[in-house]
């Protein structure tokens, strides 16, 4: 009896390995099929490259005291893109701009998703007045005009932290940024795990974890978790999407920093300078590009991860 | 329709608003620095003084209940406080006067969106994988992924700047204004035709994504097959089988939408410096004029909600089955 018990414990493990092989393999071979995917993974890998390390294709970014052109110049050899109002060039500026977007948009992603999934998974599981409570929360937060609720949240957000604080580097507009996102963003996340999590603790090995003892926090951890968590993963992706094109909006209308320009932020000063009427073309396009690039590169891929990894939800979009 | 579905749908829309007024009051409550010490910028007030400011606006008694009701019951009333920017105007007139531009703004967008943006969706569903379907698609995937400044602009470049088809910003002529009535409207119609294109086709992307996928379920119902063994011709299978049932969760959708629409509406005013509550609302931001901003939150937000709640009524008229 003991002996057989030793052998089975190796023997599951290893089935389990293998299973989890197979599920690896089975979801790459699905994933390669989708070419709208792979497009996007590929300008996201082009974009990720470009984010971590700016300073290898442009140098350091350039500021009003370091420009290197003439102002408003038309792209020429010297500056491809062009230059902005400052004579910097505009190539620089989107290179570096690809950093603090990206980066903002990652840690709007990861707050948005980390309280999506703790609403999410905890409303479901435990049902009841909990669930009651958050839903309703989850439902005001979907009825609001979110955005207009950053707006209102940006400045009073920073007046509480103060404008000097800093985080990893990055200055309090921008944190500020990536909170605003976070409060208003998670609601849908939300909205989205507890409908998966209602059906999987209906299942078998949730009752069987109930009934060998374990507590709630346990199963939600090691039972639930692992069941959502290919939604979580695409959802993710789609998240970071709607992130990226928050924080260009909201730096866009001013709450951006405009010494740590995103794209939103340097079109932002493309708008105060009076670019689109003076035609100069070039200071709009490439930090626009980028944001439709990288937004749409983001919704072709979760999209994909959505059909692949929840192939009964059928057809969305 | 059910008094009680009306009823659950009346309370839960005053409910949300009153979360919406107590979480505004809240909100700019929670900033440092107490609004007398904003306004009474001079070091030298004494304690007397100050003290007779604050019982006057009411400071001195608790934040919650008495300022919290006070600020409800004025709320109620329509006062919403004074601007600081525009120079103490009620911060009611101040919205008022440029919630015309933004209405008549985002009001022909929905109307120019709806009709093409559903049509489109409509036919590309229809004819799944055709070439309106695959060109389709992408634009709208596309035009998805832009905010709507981002439309703007090129728009700008374009048109405006470098065709002189229309002027680069405004709702009226600066100078030599026309004064015929005919003449004003021809341009203020001049002014409008860029925004009103830049929030259309904002629009127009997730519409006919969304239409597209309903028209897309409703093909594999049931009554679909039915219709088609019917032998009825493809024309009468989409107008009177597909095409109603598809249009009902657009209901819901479009007034679910108007959230975001106000947000894209906002970039898109800056871009052509038209002046609705977008640019009011950047003024007053970069004025930290929260009063004002306050006012547009306040506003906006009911009005998301009670196009919800229109939606649910509507939609519990058309489909009975909503209403149990």
């Amino acid at each position: 009896m003991t002996a057989s018990t030793v052998v089975a414990v190796p023997n599951a493990r290893r089935e389990a390995w293998r299973l989890r092989l197979r599920g690896a393999r089975d979801f790459a071979r699905r994933f390669l099929r989708r070419r709208d995917g792979l497009v996007g993974v590929l300008v996201l890998l082009v974009f990720a490259v470009v984010a971590i390390a700016p300073g290898l294709f442009v140098g350091p970014l350039e500021t009003a005291v370091s420009a290197t052109g003439l102002p408003l110049d038309p792209p020429s050899s010297a500056h491809v893109l062009g230059t902005d109002e400052l004579g910097r060039d505009m190539l620089n500026l989107t290179i570096h701009g690809a950093r603090i977007s990206m980066t903002i948009g990652l840690l709007a992603t990861l707050i948005t998703i980390f309280f999506g999934a703790v609403i999410g998974i905890v409303a479901g599981y435990l049902g009841g007045w909990a669930d009651t409570a958050l839903m309703r929360l989850t439902d005001f937060f979907l009825v609001l005009p979110t955005f207009v609720l950053a707006i209102i949240l940006a400045p009073v957000l920073l007046e509480i932290i103060g404008t000097d604080a800093e985080f990893l580097g990055i200055k309090a507009t921008l944190l500020v940024i990536v909170a605003v996102i976070g409060i208003t963003s998670w609601a849908t996340t939300a909205r989205i795990i507890r409908s998966q999590v209602l059906s999987v603790k209906e299942r078998m090995f949730v009752d069987r974890a109930r009934v060998i003892g374990s507590g709630s926090g346990r199963i939600m951890r090691r039972h639930i978790f692992p069941n959502v968590v290919n939604l979580i993963v695409a959802q993710s992706v789609l998240t970071f999407a709607t992130a990226v094109f928050t924080e260009t909006t909201l730096s866009f209308i001013g709450l951006g920093d405009p010494f740590q320009p995103s794209w939103g932020q340097i079109l932002n000063l493309a708008q105060a300078t009076g670019a689109p009427g003076l035609g100069a073309w070039w200071y709009i396009l490439p930090p626009a590009a980028c944001v439709v690039l990288v937004v749409l590169a983001f919704t072709l891929v979760g999209n994909a991860l959505d059909d692949v990894l929840n192939p009964r939800a059928g057809v969305r979009r | 329709m059910g008094s009680r579905y009306l009823g659950r749908k009346l309370s839960q829309a005053a409910l949300t608003i009153v979360a919406i007024v107590i979480l505004n009051f809240l909100l700019f409550r929670a900033m440092p620095g107490s609004p007398e010490r904003i306004l009474l910028r001079n070091p030298h007030i004494t304690q007397e003084q100050l003290e007779a400011v604050r019982a006057r606006w009411g400071l001195d008694r608790p934040l919650i209940p008495d300022q919290l009701v006070d600020y409800i019951a004025s709320t109620a009333t329509g006062d919403l406080g004074y601007s600081l920017k525009f120079q103490g105007k009620p911060v009611v007139d101040v919205i008022a006067d440029s919630l015309w531009p933004t209405v008549l703004l985002i009001g022909l967008g929905e109307l120019v969106a709806i009709t093409i943006g559903l049509s489109i969706g409509a036919y590309a569903g229809w004819k799944r994988g055709g070439v309106v379907d695959r060109v389709g698609s992408g634009i709208s995937l596309i035009l998805y992924s832009m905010p709507y400044f981002v439309i703007g602009m090129p728009l700008i470049i374009i048109f405006a700047a470098g065709l002189h088809w229309f002027p680069t910003s405004g709702m009226t002529s600066v100078g030599g204004r026309p004064t015929d009535p005919i003449g004003q409207l021809v341009d203020l119609g001049r002014h409008l035709v860029l925004p009103l294109v830049t929030v259309a086709l904002g629009l127009i992307g997730s519409y006919s994504i969304i239409m597209r996928s309903a028209i897309l379920e409703t093909r594999s119902e049931d009554y679909m097959t039915t219709a088609r063994a019917k032998g009825i011709s493809d024309v009468r299978q989409l107008r009177s089988h597909a095409l109603p049932n598809a249009l009902l969760p657009m209901v819901t959708i479009i007034a679910i939408n108007l959230g975001y629409v106000v947000a894209g509406a906002i970039t898109a005013e800056i871009v052509f410096n038209w002046p609705g509550l977008g640019s009011l609302t950047v003024t007053a931001l970069s004025a930290r004029d929260y009063p004002v901003l306050q006012g547009v939150f306040l506003l906006l937000s009911v009005a998301v909600v009670l196009a919800n709640l229109v939606a649910d009524v509507v939609y519990g008229l058309l489909d009975p089955r909503v209403r149990s």
